[in-house]
């Protein structure tokens, strides 16, 4: 388990905390809008360079890298991305949480869980495995955050399920997720059968529509007296006219 | 088809489509989607088609979800009458879609699979797609 701190400097500017307008006018300069806070110091908003914090994404650490931000070349404090967002079509960030970080104290990460082997469940009995919980919460010293766990799926068969509870444990980390949770399984899928005339009849012969839920003032009124008809008053004015 | 079971309301105006999906724009469960590119309307018949297509090409190979459900009505006229007296009846049935929703996702596939799967499943809609697979944490 590779730990998740880097020596990597991110800088960011300093800007004056505004509406939506003024995050999009950061945005068209080439900068993504983002907020720093932690470390019971006040909020600031600061304006980013996105390509150093996609390089910082898509490291090998990923999320959970610990780096150097400096604000306008000053002084250096250690962070982290806690939050960001994307757009959702083009896929480019739209905004970045950035957390101080006090490298003495314990704090709560996700970490992602990578699975390892090839399951037996797939190579001989003909499932496939579904990964369920990607990412498990931990506790530890933020020198101590993995990049991923590990977790070996090899001998995982039909029946038996992974679960939080099962992966390698050390002494530096604190799982916080319900150890009951499950991490994989192998399942097994049914081939698409053509439908057969009888089931076709079946789903033609199934009603059209669907039920519709009444309002509790039509049920007593009709338990009541008959509502007065109203449809053939109405008809009545037309043709009078 | 797929429908819902109860409705509140057979019949429903028809709404508008502006915005962007900010909600099921991202893979929650397997590692490979489909992302629909511009708004608009999916029947059930081109959900289940769509379905049907990628399922036949996966044989036993791969598990997939669906993350749209048709629970708009929409009503139809019969032909050959009159305009006006009143909405017609419920005819079928729409999942509303905005830029960025994700309408499929797939596992347990190779991504050259995976891929080939979601094109017979986009040629099935009426929207431009897009195929998209997830990051993986080790690189």
């Amino acid at each position: 388990m590779a730990t998740a701190t880097e020596t990597s400097i991110l800088e960011a500017q300093p800007r004056t905390a505004g509406n939506k307008n003024d995050a999009r006018r950061v945005r068209q300069s080439g900068k993504v809008p983002g907020v720093l806070y932690g470390a019971g110091m006040q909020a600031l908003s600061v304006s980013l360079d996105p390509r150093q914090i996609s390089r910082i994404l898509r490291s090998e650490s990923g999320y959970n890298t610990i780096f150097d931000l400096t604000l306008d070349g000053g002084e250096r404090t250690k962070a982290m991305i806690v939050d960001w967002q994307y757009e959702p079509i083009k896929g480019s960030l739209l905004h970045v949480d950035l957390k101080r970080i006090a490298m003495d104290q314990r704090l709560h990460v996700n970490v992602p869980i990578v699975l390892k082997g090839e399951a037996a469940g797939v190579k001989q009995q003909g499932g496939i495995l579904e990964h369920v919980a990607r990412e498990v919460e931990i506790e530890c010293l933020p020198a101590d955050i993995p990049a991923f766990i590990e977790a070996d799926v090899s001998e995982l068969v039909f029946g038996k399920v992974m679960r939080v509870a099962d992966l390698p444990r050390s002494e530096k980390l604190k799982f916080l997720s319900d150890p009951n949770l499950p991490v994989a399984h192998i399942i097994s899928v049914k081939e698409e059968v053509a439908p057969t005339p009888e089931a076709a009849a079946a789903e033609a012969a199934a009603p059209a529509e669907p039920e519709v839920i009444k309002k509790g003032k039509q049920e007593a009124e009709e338990e009541g007296a008959e509502p007065a008809p109203e449809k053939p008053e109405k008809a009545e004015k037309k043709e009078k006219k | 088809m797929l429908m819902p079971k109860k409705v509140k309301y057979r019949k429903q105006q028809r709404g508008r489509m502006c915005g962007k999906a900010w909600r099921g724009s991202e893979l929650a469960f397997g590692d490979y989607g489909l992302k629909v590119v511009e708004p608009g309307w999916i029947t059930d018949r081109q959900i289940e088609a769509s379905r049907v297509a990628m399922t036949r090409f996966v044989k036993r190979g791969g598990k997939i979800w669906l993350r749209v459900f048709p629970d708009k009505p929409v009503t139809k006229k019969p032909a050959e009458t009159r305009m006006g007296k009143g909405k017609g009846a419920p005819d079928h049935w729409v999942a509303v879609v905005r830029p960025g929703k994700i309408l499929f996702e797939m596992e347990g596939v190779t991504p050259q699979d995976a891929s080939e799967a979601m094109r017979l499943a986009s040629h099935k809609l009426p929207l431009r797609t897009a195929f998209v697979k997830r990051e993986s944490a080790a690189h």
